[in-house]
């Protein structure tokens, strides 16, 4: 069963991509690959909670499928195997049940998109392989699937490829991605040479057989980390998510927040046995994690795409996620994940919506007022939005309130340096978010007149997507999850003497979310010159905030001209040119030469030819005598 | 010295003169009856060693080595014949053309 | 008796000495002469002295052959084209430019030759002249043993003559010119 899980969107990918593009004549039409495109996905997710169901059946033993044995290599064997646990289970839930209503949100944004096939195509792959990656049992099927969802990505940013900057921001997440695969490929090298298996659980329970490892944890815990750091866009490595707004939204939505780029929080989650024993690399993630977060919540202040917004606000929770990680609350990180990816998606399909309805315009500064208008998508984007800004009851505050508990408090790397950084973020992360909420619904209009004609709410597939992600997010936090995976994942403990301030630091964070929506509302719900003045204060800040940082404009700089030199100073004119080009031109001139040289030979005077048979005749019987 | 080595010894020089004529002289024609000379020196050899091995293998090669002289010089003359034709001289720096 | 024989080996000594050295001696002038016909006239003292040395040494068939075949037919067909081309004879210098490298290659050759060949020299067997044999062992010799060399410069004489009838372009029309 499991197997079948995997193999249907695979098969969706195969019959869509070759049916329904130019590669097999177009001989399909546009209802028959949203019915294989979508309906495969759906009879995933049926299976999975099918499987969820025999899991609970067999007492949470977990379900082990062998689907192929790929190679036996001396005494160890690699195989297609998949394993399903309580991780793998609520991983699998968000994947395909995410994924399916994203794919029927798809029908009507892609509509007129001539390429409708391929799109439904790249995407059922994108969910193979993200499948492949959460249920395989050994990190070699994970990194399959790890690189799989990469491919998937690289095709689906640059889907529209006639415009050459989406074809480079497709190439951007794909190289900036494979730096990272570089650590992940070393971490997988350490493991196999130490234990001879690559199977996660038997890794996870080598770590913790209680002898000293034969291999130290945090170095592999590090490697590993920095595959995440490409996967998830952490820093130094996030530089590809903005860019990859290029692509449709549906894709943003489902690969750049709810799903792809959670993979390095399950990785480091499925990994739990080795990092338990890795305090040095825990702390590393932590520190990384909210580093993450403070500087993309600073750079999303001042963004005026929507959907860059949305960028920068999923690269800060993802280090939310990682900050949850690096003190020992892994199941609290995977809570966050599955919140995560209800009102990211859904904020980004209502984005999605208002772009649609707007006829493709994507800056906030000529919106405003639309409230009104495309009521059904504002008031969805309202609920994600409280939500993602930690408003009780809502989904956002239970998972990020927690993380907030841990990082103070936790016995395994917590420290109250932590969560000031975390909880300053917290407040930064309220107001862009309602910025974002004023400047795009609130307010006047900023529209021009005929594109405010043009307004429509869209058709019921998009914005009923958007209501069933509206109400997970505002439901979702019920969801015990951290409960649920406890048995797996246990939650770390926590300092005696804190345990007092748990009350107080909840009502802290209530207080900061109400703060942000409040300074939002009174910047942007009043008249903007407020906000010029703000920024005509912090002139220098705002633009260095608006260049997010000069990031890309510093790697350029440090390491993209000195490889271009090396390869045109060192490789292209000395190895190629002089030495490779060199040589051979040497070779023939050497011939040439000597051809010359024994030319000299040959003048045409018969008493010369003489000369010499009678010197040979001469030479040779000197030396034969001599030797004879 | 008795009478082989004196022999033997005729014979090298005769070959050896033959062969410097044909470096040192500039006449075609002369350089062919130099070449003529050397293979004079060659029969003078052979025949002092059928002498003295008392077989008449060394009899039967200076036999052949008359016919072939014959030949060559039959054929020669006549191809010194057409270069003078072409040229009007004798001389054999005149027909040094296949140079590298 | 004794002396007799005696005298008369002498006598056969000495002959071959005087041959061998005006052999020797017609030799080295055909270097120095500038007229190509004394050239010619000297080379043909050489040869008869040469067949001189062949009949001394007991071999009259190859003597006669000598004669017969090299000054008879070779050096008269070489003093025919001295004639014929001697009115066409522009000054034609005597030397060329490898002189001097032609007299070092004089003293080295003859010393690398007798050098490689002088020790080997097996002592005669046969004092020269005693054995001679005669164009019939001769003859029986060239037809049962070496038959086949017979028969390659039969074959030999033919190519020779299509040579010269192709150089001279014997049949062809622009062949007579002149």
């Amino acid at each position: 069963m499991l197997t079948l899980i995997v193999v249907l969107p695979l098969l969706g990918f195969l019959l869509n991509g070759v049916l329904a593009t130019r590669l097999g004549g177009n001989v399909v039409g546009n209802r028959f690959v949203t019915v294989v495109g979508c309906g495969l996905p759906i009879a995933s997710f049926a299976l999975v909670v099918a499987s969820c169901m025999a899991l609970a059946a067999g007492g949470y033993v977990p379900l082990v499928e062998v689907a192929y044995r790929w190679a036996e290599i001396g005494d160890g064997s690699f195989e297609i195997a998949f394993y399903f646990d309580r991780l793998a289970a609520v991983m699998a839930l968000v994947v395909t049940g995410v994924g399916s209503v994203i794919h029927v949100y798809s029908i009507g944004y892609m509509k007129d998109d001539p390429g409708y096939g391929r799109f439904f195509a790249y995407l059922n792959v994108f969910l193979f392989f993200m499948l492949l990656l959460v249920l395989g049992r050994s990190l070699l099927v994970l990194f399959v699937g790890w690189e799989g969802v990469g491919l998937a990505s690289y095709l689906l940013i640059g889907f529209w490829f006639d415009d050459l900057a989406n074809a480079r921001a497709g190439k951007k997440a794909f190289i900036t991605n494979r730096v990272g695969d570089a650590g992940f490929l070393l971490g997988m090298f350490l493991l196999y040479t130490t234990f001879g298996t690559l199977d996660m659980d038997r890794i996870n329970a080598a770590f913790g057989a209680g002898a000293a490892p034969a291999v130290s944890a945090s170095l592999v815990g590090l490697l590993l980390f920095i595959g995440a750091t490409g996967k998830s866009a952490q820093i130094p490595l996030h530089v590809w998510l903005p860019d990859a707004m290029a692509g449709p939204t549906p894709v943003s939505a489902l690969i750049h927040a709810a799903t792809m780029v959670t993979a390095g929080v399950y990785l480091v989650a499925r990994m739990a046995g080795v990092y338990v024993h890795a305090p040095e690399a825990s702390a590393v993630i932590a520190v990384v994690g909210v580093t993450t977060a403070f500087f993309a919540a600073t750079i999303a202040l001042v963004q005026t795409d929507i959907k860059k917004v949305l960028a920068y606000s999923t690269i800060s929770q993802l280090g939310f996620m990682f900050l949850a990680l690096g003190v020992g609350a892994y199941a609290v990180a995977i809570f966050h994940v599955v919140t995560h990816a209800f009102f990211k998606a859904c904020l980004f399909l209502g984005a999605g919506s208002v772009i649609h309805a707007l006829g493709g315009e994507q800056d906030v500064r000529r919106m405003g007022g639309l409230a009104k208008k495309i009521p059904l998508t504002f008031w969805t984007f309202a609920v994600a939005t409280a939500a993602i800004a930690g408003l009780p009851p809502l989904a956002g505050f239970f998972s990020k309130d927690e993380i907030l508990w841990y990082s103070f408090a936790s016995t395994r790397g917590g420290a109250p340096w932590l969560w000031i950084v975390a909880a300053a973020t917290a407040l930064m992360t309220a107001f862009y978010m309602f910025r974002l909420l004023w400047l795009t619904f609130l307010g006047r209009s900023r529209m021009s007149a005929e594109v405010e004609h043009h307004v429509h709410e869209s058709p019921w597939s998009m914005t009923g997507v958007l209501v069933v992600l509206a109400v997970l997010s505002a439901v979702g936090g019920f969801i015990a999850v951290p409960h649920f995976l406890e048995p797996q994942l246990a939650l770390p403990a926590v300092h005696e003497s804190l345990h007092a301030a748990e009350t107080p630091l909840v009502v802290v964070s209530v207080v900061l979310a109400l703060a942000g929506l409040a300074a939002a509302a009174f910047l942007f719900g009043g008249p903007s010159e407020r906000v010029e003045r703000l920024r005509a204060r912090f002139a220098g800040v705002h633009r260095v905030l608006s260049a997010k940082y000069f990031v890309d404009e510093l790697y350029a700089r440090l390491i993209g001209r000195p490889l271009v030199w090396i390869s045109d100073r060192v490789f292209l004119r000395l190895g190629d040119r002089a030495l490779l080009d060199g040589t051979l031109h040497g070779m023939a001139a050497l011939g040439r030469g000597t051809g010359r040289v024994l030319a000299r030979i040959q003048t045409g005077s018969l008493h010369l030819y003489a000369w010499l048979v009678l010197a040979g005749i001469a030479g040779a019987l000197i030396w034969s005598s001599r030797h004879g | 010295m008795d009478r082989t080595q004196l022999l033997i010894g005729v014979a090298v020089a005769l070959f050896s003169i033959g062969l410097v004529g044909v470096v040192v002289r500039r006449n075609v024609l002369v350089m062919l009856m130099c070449m003529e000379l050397m293979l004079n020196g060659v029969n003078l050899s052979l025949i002092t060693f059928a002498q003295q091995t008392a077989t008449t293998v060394g009899a039967v090669v200076v036999f052949l080595v008359f016919v072939v002289a014959t030949v060559e010089i039959a054929l020669a003359i006549p191809i010194v014949l057409l270069l003078v034709r072409d040229k009007h001289t004798l001389d054999i720096g005149a027909y040094s053309e296949l140079r590298g | 008796m004794a002396t007799i024989e005696g005298l008369l080996r002498q006598l056969d000594t000495l002959l071959l000495v005087v041959c061998a050295f005006g052999a020797l001696a017609a030799a080295v002038t055909m270097l120095f002469l500038r007229e190509p016909m004394r050239v010619a006239l000297a080379l043909v003292t050489s040869m008869i002295l040469l067949g001189g040395i062949y009949g001394l040494l007991g071999v009259h068939f190859v003597a006669a052959f000598q004669v017969l075949i090299y000054v008879g037919a070779v050096m008269v067909f070489i003093v025919y084209a001295i004639m014929l081309l001697e009115r066409r004879e522009v000054e034609v210098r005597r030397y060329s430019r490898l002189v001097v490298p032609g007299i070092a290659g004089l003293v080295v050759l003859p010393g690398a030759i007798v050098a490689s060949v002088w020790k080997p020299l097996p002592s005669p067997v046969h004092e020269l002249g005693d054995v001679s044999f005669g164009i019939g062992a001769f003859s029986v010799a060239f037809l049962t043993e070496y038959w086949l060399l017979f028969e390659l410069t039969s074959v030999l004489l033919v190519a020779a003559v299509v040579a010269a009838v192709a150089v001279l372009g014997v049949g062809r029309k622009d062949a007579r010119r002149g």
